[in-house]
């Protein structure tokens, strides 16, 4: 496969992944944090039961508010964290199975991360080559260091920067420049995917495109996949191919950007998607909704949306609604399903 | 008419530097009435936050006013002596931070944060401290429970809604407002902009509103002021804004954010970045990053022209303006 001509010959073996294997799977991923002292048995469910799939060349944007638990997911698909329950396969192989220095290597090589924060992720009295280069000694050892410099201006010029930026130090940096450094600093390494936590946020409007516009440019130009964290739907369904909406912990609506879009079924995506202020409409819908996720401690069984829920129904405090195939999406919702079932069978009555 | 509330004339503020003076703030005019809603909208290092901070007389050295005057009620603020100005703040106008959490005292609750503001206008019982305290949580939609509330025990979103009811204590006429919402979620900054405009159309105090983002204030304030390299580039009511940009740099920043709805386009967004204030480029300030540019941009700088009743600060206005005059 693409493997052969690739520089990564020294990678451990790939077993030939199923044609339908997607580039990352994740299978009921699941972390919960202790909180409290050594005897506490309280526990944060960050992240319960999640499924998520990202194939080759491909922005999966994933959505939801602070405390939805999307951090922690990039951090368990970078394996800063390890999962409480759940596999995660990444081009089939399960990561549980990637223990020595080599294969751990190999998959920081793969899977790469741009963090948020572009003026806490430099350090500040190196240079900004400092970073790049260390990325490429390490994961492309290959490399002389002629060529790990000429590598460098190539990524730098792949994010939309002049090599010359490669001399200056962070604090001589815009923030729009230090998100691109960022990404320049992912790619150096070749990596099939990018694990980019919110890397607008901090940015002016003004400079936001240009850093979406590099994303859609890695994926199409170097054929990498992204995962893109993000609040901000409207930024996502300019990048992404997919949309997966997480609630306290859970996915609730996953599916092709514009269908969950444009005929959104879950309550709280179309909550989200009425925040969006959009001023080429002329009055915003007024959202009475405060806006708090819950912190999910030691959950009881059901729908953790309800209590915002201007649907919920009985069934939504008994049972924990799973993702469920409406049209090309997948939807957490009882009341949603009941309603898909309903129009798609009207003359059965169950 | 009446006299505005807040008339600011010419107001230009330097920060000394190694290198020199740089003027963040360059002869920036604008006057508020009553009970106005004004959204200032700029890049970082635009002079957005340095005009406020000149406006509520908070600078510190190395940054001063070099000339210009804050008029708020009449009176001069500039010229003002610090006593005057702290009988003034708070209890006539207040400040909304971009960060509650840096702006509230960790060590303090919410109540006792409210309590030693009421006190230091005057001696207050502690039983109209708690009824205020109260009044002004139930405003802004906070249970007043968390009166006792540390600030690390409340969401972003609550701490910033707090920090709205401190600004509320004494009923001012102006409440300025620096990116309250740019560190909250998208939902949190919906409800919570809608409460400022409902508290601010039931209480009838002004609004000065700073962000980077104009899509925040598109459905709130009455007029924009567009900020660019420490200078007005444009003013405006809020519609015409939206529905025709005048400036090429408003322009700019309405194609800057992708939109929810409607066709899937490409952005450009805004090539470049804002100059450097210690050397401004010559001429107009915007032509290294104007997609209109023209030869004369260069050199001639240009004022602000009048188009319909709005002003813009670019030269492709300048027979527009002679044939109105």
């Amino acid at each position: 496969m693409a493997e052969a001509h690739d520089s990564q010959a020294a990678s451990p073996p790939v077993s030939a992944p199923d044609p339908g294997e997607p580039l990352l799977r994740a299978v009921d991923l699941t972390r919960h944090f202790r909180l409290g002292g050594l005897l506490s048995k309280h526990s944060l469910h960050a992240v319960d039961d999640l499924d998520l799939s990202i194939n080759e060349r491909e922005i999966v944007a994933l959505v939801g508010e602070s405390g939805s638990g999307k951090s922690t997911v990039a951090r368990l698909l970078a394996r800063l964290y390890k999962p409480t329950r759940g596999e995660i396969y990444y081009r089939g192989r399960p990561l549980h199975s990637l223990r020595s220095r080599k294969d751990q290597l190999w998959y920081r090589g793969e899977v790469s991360i741009v963090l948020q924060d572009p003026f806490s992720a430099f350090h500040p009295v190196f240079h900004i080559s400092h970073g790049v280069m260390r990325n490429l000694a390490l994961h492309r050892p290959e490399l002389s260091h002629a060529e790990r410099r000429r590598e460098a201006e190539r990524v730098c010029e792949a994010v939309g920067l002049t090599p010359r930026m490669l001399d200056r130090f962070p604090y001589e940096m815009s923030g729009g420049e230090r998100q691109r450094i960022g990404f320049a600093q992912a790619l150096a390494v070749q990596p099939k995917l990018i694990l980019a936590d919110e890397p607008v946020s901090m940015l002016d409007v003004s400079i936001r495109v240009g850093v979406l516009n590099i994303m859609a440019g890695l994926r199409d130009r170097e054929g990498v996949s992204l995962l893109y964290i993000t609040h901000d739907l409207a930024s996502a369904r300019y990048v992404a191919d997919r949309i997966v909406v997480m609630y306290a912990g859970h996915l609730v609506e996953e599916g092709p950007t514009e269908t969950v879009l444009s005929n959104p079924k879950h309550p709280y995506t179309q909550l989200l998607l009425s925040a969006a202020s959009d001023p080429s409409e002329k009055e915003a819908e007024i959202a009475a909704d405060s806006g708090e996720p819950p912190k999910v401690i030691d959950p009881s069984e059901g729908c953790r949306f309800r209590s915002r829920c201007p649907y919920a129904i009985e069934k939504c405090a008994l049972v924990t609604p799973r993702p469920t195939p409406i049209g090309a999406s997948q939807v957490a919702c009882h009341v949603a399903v009941a309603e898909a079932e309903r129009a798609s069978n009207p003359a059965s009555i169950s | 008419m009446a006299d505005p509330l807040l008339e600011v004339d010419e107001l230009v503020v330097e920060y000394a530097t190694d290198a020199g003076e740089v003027r963040a703030v360059n002869g920036v005019s604008f006057a508020l009435d009553a009970g106005e809603f004004l959204g200032i909208v700029g890049e970082s290092g635009c002079g957005k936050s340095t005009l406020l901070f000149a406006v509520a007389q908070l600078l510190s050295p190395p940054g001063e006013v070099a000339g210009g005057r804050v008029v708020f009620r009449g009176r001069d603020m500039v010229r003002l002596g610090r006593g005057e100005l702290q009988s003034m703040r708070w209890r006539d106008y207040s400040i909304v931070m971009q960060s509650a959490m840096n702006a509230l005292n960790p060590m303090k609750s919410i109540g006792a944060q409210f309590k030693d503001t009421l006190e230091a206008h005057g001696s207050v019982s502690s039983d109209n401290v708690r009824k205020r305290s109260t009044e002004v949580m139930e405003l802004v939609g906070i249970d007043s429970a968390h009166l006792q509330s540390y600030p690390h025990q409340l969401s972003g979103g609550m701490r910033q809604r707090a920090m709205i009811a401190m600004a509320l204590l004494f009923t001012p006429q102006l409440v300025i407002m620096d990116e309250p919402t740019s560190a909250l979620d998208v939902v949190a900054q919906q409800s919570l902009m809608t409460k400022i405009k409902d508290l601010q159309r039931s209480l009838g105090f002004a609004v000065i509103f700073v962000t980077h983002d104009m899509s925040v204030v598109s459905h709130y304030s009455d007029r924009v002021l567009v900020m660019y390299a420490g200078q007005v580039a444009e003013a405006a009511r809020t519609d015409q804004v939206f529905e025709r940009p005048l400036h090429p740099y408003t322009r700019g920043l309405m194609s800057a954010f992708p939109s929810v709805r409607g066709p899937r386009r490409e952005l450009l967004g805004i090539p470049g970045s804002p100059p450097d204030l210690a050397h401004p480029p010559s001429g107009c300030r915007f032509h290294p990053r104007c997609p209109d540019v023209m030869p004369v941009c260069l050199g001639r700088e240009p004022e602000l022209y009048p188009v319909g009743d709005a002003e813009v600060r670019c030269l492709l206005y300048t027979e527009t303006a002679k044939k109105a005059s």
